[in-house]
Parts: C-alpha cells; sequence; structure tokens
C-alpha cells in the first residue's frame, strides 16, 4: 500500500511540473494569443484591447492558475485553428489515436513475446539469428518506410485494407478496426523490434536460473518450464519497456497519422503546432504527458500483481 | 544386492576440441545409502549427477560413452538412452534432486504451496485438496514451523534454511528412491548447515530411500557419508566406506585432501598457531612462535555501526539496523585476532568500519596511537596505508580489464612510493613474496585460478607494507587445498614481516587453526573473546557452545543427530530509533577470557 501512495504521489508531482513546463514554454514562444487571433497586421489598440481582454496582462501566475483551474474544472478553452471547444475536439481525437496505440501495442507484444521466447531457448542458433536480424531490420528502418510498404502491400495489391480515414468505433466497430490496422501494424513492426530484444534477453538470463533447474527436475515439461516457470518472471521487464515505449509511440504517431491521413492526435498536435495555436498545444501536450504518466502507473501496478516481492515492499 | 543406480564407464564433454568433465566414471549406489561423491571445483562431482538426471543436456553437456542403469519396478534401464519422456517420468518421481543455493531454487513468483504440487500433479496426477493435504504432510516432515500458513508464502518470505527445506520437500514430494543432493548446505549458515544434514539424514532412514550426496566439504562426508566417492579432474580416484577412507586413504589425492581439511580441536594443547600440512611436505609443521610482550595495534573502543532503515512515501529514516553494538577488543602485533560469527553478526561490518569504508556511528578506533574515526580526510588516506583488506571474492575484487602488475603496483603509485624501475623491482618482489612466476606480471585476472588470485589481492595489501590486513571470509571461496596453502601463506607473512591480521571468518576450524586471539560475535555484539585456547577449550557463552556444537567434524565416528541440534532463530537486528541498547559489560572468565553478560533479552541465544 505504501508502495501505491509512493506511485500516486509521484504521478501527481510529475503531472504538475508537466503543467508548468508546458505552460512555462509555449509563453516563452514568441507571438501570443492576441497576436494569432488577429493576425501580425492588426490594429495595435485593437490587439492591446484584445489582451487586456483575454486576461494577457495578468501575472503569468495568475494566467497558470486560471488555465490549470480550467484544466480541471473541464473548460479547456477554444481551439484558433478549430474554432471548437478544446475539451470535446481532444476527447474525440485521443479515442482515434487510442484504437491505434492499444492496436499496435497489442500487436507487438503478440508477436514479439513468442519470438523473444523463440529466440531465447534457440540461443545462439540459426532461430535465434533469425529472430535477432529480423528485430534489428524493425528497429533500423523508420515508421514512414513500413507505412509506405504496408499501404503498397494491403491496400494498393491486395487491398484488405484501406489505406486513410479514420472511423469512429462507436459508429463502426469493424471499420474502425480495418481503418486501424495498417498505421497499428507500421508502428507495432517498430515497437515489436525492442520488445523481441527485450524478452530475448531478459528470458536468457531467466532460463540459466536455478530455479529452473528445480522445475526440470521435478519432471515439469519443458513447455511448462519456459511459458510458464520462466515467461512469468521475464514478462515485468517486458512490459516495463513497453510502458516507456508508449511515450515513444505518441511521437511516431505524428507521422503515422499524417502518411495515413489518420485524425487521431498525433494529427492534432501537428496542425496545432503548424498554426501556433497555443491553447490547443498546451492541452495536445498535457495530454500526451499525463497518458504516458498513467501507463506507466498502470504498468506498475501490472508489476505488483506479477511479482509478490514488489507486493511487499 | 542390486544397486539403485549403476555408472559405468560414463564420460561427459562440453563442446567439441575441450577436454572431457568426466572422463571415465564407474560407481553404484545401492539402496538404502548415503554415497557421498566429494572433490574440488573441476572434479565432475556435479556433472556426473545432472548427467545422472540428464540435465546435463540443458547446460550444454554431451553424454558420450557409458551406461546409467537405473533399477525400476519393471526392471533396468539405461539413463543415457533413455528418451526425453521417459526421463520426465523419472525426474521428481524416481529420482528427487537439491540444488546448492537456497535463495535461487525456488520460483520467486509462485507460492510454494504450487511449488510443492508441481510434481504431484504430474507424476501422481494429484490436484486440489489431495495435493494440498500431501504439501502440508511434506511440510511437516521436513520440520517447518506453521506449515499451514507456509502454504500461501512465496519464497522471498522464508529465510535460507526455510528455503532449502521447501526444497528437500519438493524433492520428497513422490518419494524418490534416490535423492540427489548437490552441495545442499554450502551456502548455509554452520547451524543450519548442520539442521539440514540431520534433516536428510533422518529422512533416508525413515523412508529407505538412497542419497547421492555431493560436497566438496570432507567434514560433512564424515557426518553423512555411507560410502564415499572420490573423484579428482574428471575421475574416480579412490571408493570406499566412510570409516575405510578417512582412517585409511589410499590414493595420494584423498590423503592431501584430508591433510588440508582444519579439524576443530585438533589445535588443542597448543601454544601458537601452527601451518597446514600439505601433499608431498612430510615435515613436521612449524608453530609460529608467540611473542612474550605483544604490544597493542588496533585498539577498537566501544565500536557501534547503524545503518539507516528508510520507509513510508517520503523516504524517512523510521528505523536503524543496529550492525555493530558497541564493540570492544584489542589486536596485538603480529598476532592475528578473528571475529567468527553467522551471517549477519556484524563481523563484516566490523572489520568496514575499522577501515572506516562504512562510517561508524560512534565509538573509537586507534591503530598505532591515531584515532582514526577523528582523522581528517586527508590523514585518514595516509593511516589507511598501514591497513590493507582482502575481500572474499578474489574476481571480484581484481580488475578485470588491467594487468596484475598494474593492479599490484597501484597503492604504489597511489602513495607515490616508487615510480620507474624501482616500482617495477617492488613489484617482481611482490610477486616473488606470495611464490607467484614473475612472468605472470602481464597477465589478467582471468587467466589465473582462484587461489592464485587471491595471492594477487594479497601481494596488492602487502604493497605499502602495512602493519594490519583485514582478510574478510579471504579463504572461503576456495578449494580446501588452496585454502591450505593460501593459509600457510598469510601465517609465513606474519612470521616474516610481523603483520597483524584481523581475520573475519565462519569457518570455526581455519580460525581454530591460524589464530592468536577470537571473538565470537552475535548480533552486533561479541558475546565471548578471549585467546584461542580459552575460547575453543573452555567456552563459556551459550551461543559460542551452540556455535561449536553446529561445526561439522572430518571424523565419521562424531556425528551429530537431530535431537541433539536445538538452535533458535536469530532475531532481528532493525529497531526503531527510539531503542537505546544496552551497554556491553562482560564477566571475566580468567585473564583476557571475556563472556557477555545477559543485559537484555535480544542479545541471549539460549537461555
Amino acid at each position: 500500500m505504501a508502495y501505491l501512495l509512493n506511485r500516486l504521489l509521484s504521478v501527481l508531482l510529475t503531472l504538475f511540473l508537466i503543467s508548468v513546463i508546458t505552460f512555462a514554454v509555449t509563453n516563452i514562444l514568441p507571438g501570443d494569443v492576441a497576436m494569432m487571433i488577429m493576425g501580425t497586421q492588426s490594429n495595435p489598440e485593437a490587439l492591446a484591447g484584445l489582451r487586456e481582454s483575454l486576461g494577457l496582462n495578468d501575472p503569468l501566475i495568475v494566467q497558470y492558475g486560471r488555465w490549470i483551474g480550467g484544466l480541471l474544472t473541464g473548460d479547456w478553452g477554444r481551439s484558433l485553428v478549430f474554432k471548437e471547444a478544446i475539451g470535446p475536439l481532444i476527447a474525440q481525437k485521443a479515442v482515434a489515436s487510442g484504437v491505434i496505440v492499444v492496436m499496435s501495442m497489442a500487436i507487438a507484444l503478440a508477436c514479439a513475446i513468442p519470438l523473444g521466447v523463440w529466440a531465447a531457448i534457440n540461443r545462439d542458433r540459426w532461430q535465434d539469428s533469425t529472430a535477432s536480424t529480423s528485430a534489428l531490420i524493425g528497429v533500423s528502418l523508420p515508421d514512414f518506410f513500413w507505412g509506405i510498404m504496408l499501404i503498397l502491400l494491403f491496400a494498393r495489391y491486395l487491398g484488405w485494407f484501406p489505406s486513410s480515414g479514420f472511423v469512429h468505433p462507436a459508429d463502426d466497430f469493424l471499420g474502425a478496426i480495418r481503418h486501424a490496422f495498417l498505421p497499428s501494424l507500421a508502428l507495432g513492426l517498430g515497437l515489436m523490434a525492442h520488445l523481441t530484444r527485450m524478452t530475448r534477453s531478459t528470458m536468457i538470463g531467466i532460463l540459466g536460473q536455478e530455479f529452473i533447474r528445480v522445475a526440470r527436475a521435478k519432471g515439469l515439461a519443458e513447455r511448462e518450464v519456459v511459458w510458464s516457470y520462466g515467461l512469468r518472471n521475464a514478462i515485468g521487464p517486458v512490459i516495463t519497456v513497453a510502458g516507456l515505449q508508449v511515450g515513444y509511440l505518441f511521437g511516431s504517431i505524428i507521422v503515422v497519422e499524417s502518411l495515413f491521413n489518420y485524425t487521431g492526435m498525433g494529427w492534432l498536435t501537428y496542425q496545432a503546432l503548424l498554426n501556433r495555436d497555443i491553447p490547443l498545444i498546451q492541452s495536445t501536450v498535457f495530454v500526451i504527458a499525463a497518458v504516458v504518466m498513467l501507463t506507466n502507473l498502470f504498468v506498475d501496478l501490472l508489476y505488483m500483481l506479477i511479482d509478490p516481492r514488489i507486493r511487499m515492499a | 544386492m542390486t544397486p539403485i543406480v549403476n555408472i559405468e564407464k560414463l564420460r561427459v564433454t562440453f563442446g567439441k576440441g575441450t577436454d572431457a568433465a568426466v572422463k571415465d566414471v564407474s560407481f553404484a549406489i545401492n539402496p538404502g545409502e548415503t554415497v557421498c561423491v566429494v572433490g574440488e571445483s573441476g572434479s565432475g562431482k556435479s556433472v556426473t549427477s545432472l548427467s545422472l538426471m540428464r540435465l546435463v543436456e540443458f547446460g550444454g553437456g554431451t553424454i558420450v560413452d557409458g551406461r546409467m542403469t537405473l533399477q525400476r519396478d519393471d526392471g533396468p534401464i539405461d539413463l543415457a538412452q533413455a528418451d526425453g519422456d521417459t526421463m520426465r517420468d523419472i525426474r521428481g518421481d524416481e529420482i528427487g534432486m537439491i540444488f546448492q543455493e537456497p535463495m535461487t531454487s525456488l520460483n520467486p513468483v509462485f507460492t510454494i504451496e504450487r511449488q510443492l504440487t508441481d510434481g504431484l500433479r504430474v507424476h501422481r496426477g494429484m490436484t486440489g485438496q489431495a495435493a494440498r493435504e500431501r504439501a502440508l504432510e511434506l511440510l511437516r516432515d521436513v520440520r517447518i514451523p506453521e506449515p499451514e500458513r507456509r502454504l500461501k508464502q512465496y519464497p522471498h518470505e522464508l529465510s535460507g534454511g526455510m528455503r532449502q527445506r521447501v526444497v528437500i520437500a519438493i524433492a520428497m514430494a513422490c518419494e524418490p528412491r534416490l535423492l540427489i543432493a548437490d552441495e545442499p548446505t554450502t551456502a548455509l549458515d554452520v547451524t543450519i548447515q548442520a539442521e539440514i544434514l540431520a534433516l536428510i539424514n533422518r529422512l533416508k532412514r525413515e523412508t529407505g530411500m538412497a542419497v547421492m550426496f555431493i560436497t566438496h566439504d570432507m567434514a560433512v562426508v564424515a557426518q553423512i557419508a555411507d560410502r564415499v566417492v572420490v573423484m579428482y579432474r574428471g575421475d574416480v580416484v579412490e571408493e570406499g566406506p566412510v570409516a575405510d577412507i578417512f582412517a585409511n586413504p589410499k590414493a595420494d589425492y584423498t590423503k592431501a585432501l584430508l591433510a588440508a581439511v582444519p579439524r576443530l580441536g585438533e589445535m588443542r594443547g597448543k601454544a601458537a598457531p601452527e601451518p597446514m600440512r600439505l601433499v608431498g611436505d612430510t615435515s613436521a609443521p612449524k608453530p609460529l612462535t608467540p611473542q612474550d610482550h605483544p604490544e597493542p595495534l588496533l585498539e577498537v573502543k566501544n565500536l557501534t555501526t547503524y545503518f539507516p532503515v528508510k520507509g513510508g512515501p517520503l523516504r524517512r529514516h523510521v528505523a536503524n539496523v543496529h550492525a555493530v553494538e558497541d564493540v570492544t577488543f584489542t589486536l596485538n602485533k603480529g598476532e592475528t585476532l578473528s571475529l567468527v560469527g553467522e551471517s549477519g553478526c556484524g563481523k563484516s561490518s566490523c572489520g568496514r568500519s575499522i577501515l572506516r569504508l562504512v562510517e561508524p556511528t560512534s565509538g573509537s578506533v586507534i591503530v598505532d596511537r591515531k584515532d582514526i574515526l577523528a582523522a581528517n580526510h586527508r590523514d585518514l588516506r595516509l593511516l589507511r596505508r598501514q591497513m590493507q583488506m582482502i575481500f572474499q571474492d578474489p574476481f571480484a575484487s581484481l580488475n578485470p580489464y588491467m594487468r596484475l602488475s598494474a593492479q599490484v603496483a597501484e597503492p604504489l603509485r597511489n602513495f607515490g612510493l616508487a615510480s620507474g624501475s624501482a616500482l617495477q623491482d617492488r613489484v617482481a618482489g611482490l610477486f616473488d613474496r606470495v611464490e607467484l612466476p614473475r612472468d605472470y606480471m602481464r597477465r589478467f585476472p582471468h587467466e589465473l585460478s582462484g587461489g592464485q588470485r587471491q595471492r594477487i589481492a594479497i601481494a596488492r595489501a602487502l604493497a605499502v607494507s602495512p602493519k594490519l590486513i583485514i582478510a574478510d571470509e579471504a579463504v572461503s571461496a576456495l578449494d580446501v587445498s588452496v585454502q591450505a596453502q593460501v593459509l600457510n601463506l598469510m601465517m609465513e607473512l606474519q612470521a616474516d614481516l610481523g603483520l597483524s591480521f584481523l581475520f573475519i571468518s565462519h569457518d570455526m576450524a581455519v580460525v581454530e587453526r591460524i589464530s592468536h586471539h577470537v571473538a565470537v560475535m552475535y548480533l552486533g555484539r561479541i558475546v565471548e573473546i578471549g585467546p584461542r585456547a580459552a575460547i575453543f577449550e573452555n567456552p563459556q557463552h551459550s551461543y559460542t557452545k551452540s556455535l561449536m556444537q553446529a561445526v561439522p567434524i572430518a571424523d565419521p565416528a562424531k556425528r551429530k543427530l537431530e535431537g541433539d541440534l536445538n538452535f533458535r532463530p536469530i532475531p532481528s537486528p532493525m529497531h526503531p530509533l527510539s531503542y537505546a541498547p544496552a551497554q556491553s559489560l562482560y564477566d571475566t572468565v580468567a585473564a583476557g577470557h571475556l563472556v557477555l553478560r545477559d543485559i537484555e533479552r535480544t542479545t541471549d541465544a539460549n537461555p
């Protein structure tokens, strides 16, 4: 319990720091919201009036308080580019990105774990070098390369999946999956490579442990020794890395969502940055940071379920 | 009588082009018999046992020749030719196995119940309530307190001794006709070792199973064996009943092995430490001459070291581990004082506190009339020239990327004591001093054996001509024959250079052999201190007595039974911040022989 409390406290503290940094950075950037709204050629008096009415002349600490208060009460302000309330806008795009983040992670884990275990039990044989080489290729090539290849193969030649667009899962669940599949696969390939190597090296360490020998000495089948005794111990480090990669995923979705014209958080962040939509930048960055933090908190809780030693600590 | 297992001409290799780890091994194990396979590292004793279970293949080994005939209910079978399914039937059912490291033998993420019942499920089809009841019965058989609670626990919640009992229970689950025990007590404290040996003996008597017991320790052999197989570099060099092996060893190697084992009690009536008798050395050992008027070199007074324990969400200082509690002793010039005790008793922390490798909480440490605890950073550096340390693991304490000559020269460079060709001469002299050939100077640590590495560690410690050497379990990781050589070297250096040793060890027999004075530690305190003869021949404190009683003696006629042993678990040295420990007060038994007074419940071993 103390551990849980510790983690929650540190998440809250980190979120607070992130909010401060996001707010500070967007304020240091040249140009302000009033200038964005009225354009650079506008009347200085009108600009000053707008600044006053938007509260931009207040001390930074007051402006920060207003922003964070809004975030907490659900009033996230309006986007300058989309002329819409930011809250519902982000909510919709977050669903779109959520689908591909979850799917790409599921694809990556579902392939990486068996592949890594397979490489580990056949250590230093052809199976191992095959798995390691393909993992290396996966890491070396950028996501957009995989994206283009997948579009060519699955959309253009085979025609199995659509090459672009987003469908909301509430409207058409299967359609949503079909539209999200290719971007998820493109992201998943990059993730898979890291996770395969992580699974392999952790599993090799675990299989060398004495309790594995004890399990064999009991007469357990090799299948149970590897997949139950071995993997249960190796899975912790693998999901920890997977959790950290969620942060990396939000970097990659900017490219991949643009490539597949898939309107999610990545696409939204890109539009916000491109148009200097300061309120939207602040909110998207904060949301992404919060999601990454919460994912890692979730991974830690999962780790507690897997490993009794952490439960006690 | 048909043997349960008959091994004939077994040969095992690891990889192509390497020497066979087991060359030509033949011996048999009869029903109800304990056969000890004894040998030093690299003798092939573990490989033989793993071959019998056909587990050697998982480590990259191949059985290239030989037969291993196991008697089953439906007739004999050659294990060397058995297929995977047959072997899985045999493992855990007909042959059970226990291993060296109780801390890593159990899967950390499964409950004790799951691990105990795995074998029952696989071999007997037992699950649920039936399996749980059998698991409880097994835990009672191995005398684990509160068995019902243990079933739900995880390995990290159990002490090392209890974990080894669980591992034994796992191996016993399906009532095997043969139990293979591979160094099962090597990693355990001596009191727990005595209990585990007695437990294995009792289980063998009660179930009639045969035991194949692998060990490097002749004293353990004497405690448990019916018959002994001595192995050396992949071959059996001698085999026979345990009494014959100890009374009339035939092979030279067996003789050497026995000579190198210090036996508790063999120093009775001797005034000074004596070097070990080595192989081929027929001359009687020369005792070191005791000093008439010893001068104190190291005076430790009321030394206390606490380690803070942090807890809570803000990592506050919530408790202290009382590692060293009010310790006082004096070490004379040219003498050896040994600190003995079990793991966690504070002996290593005490050694480190003296060098200020950890910062003591209070007390004073005077070396050659200078107070180390009061010294500032610069003075401390100079004072450390007089005090050097040798650690347990010579591989970990040497830098794998540096040539040996550079490592021995480092302290000399550090203090600016020599340079250029003078430095090279000093280093060469040190290699001579520890009896290593000079061409080893250009080598790296991995090119040396364990004993040679420990010689390098000694040479490095000697480089700055210290007056005091703190040796923390310096010979514990070495094979007995190598241990004897290194101990002899240390005694010789003491005689020649007038060195003082603070010898930290858990091994009572070694301590008896080499010490002038002995201090027994328990829960951070010295419970008894005095001249070697007084401690070993007239122990007063109950803890000293039980420690003495637990030591296995290399004599098959002096066996211990489970009923003789009644050790109490050591309480935790962790206390809340408000805890005020009482002062250590001693009763004088004879001149220099002090025994801790029973001042409080926690320091009381056996009231």
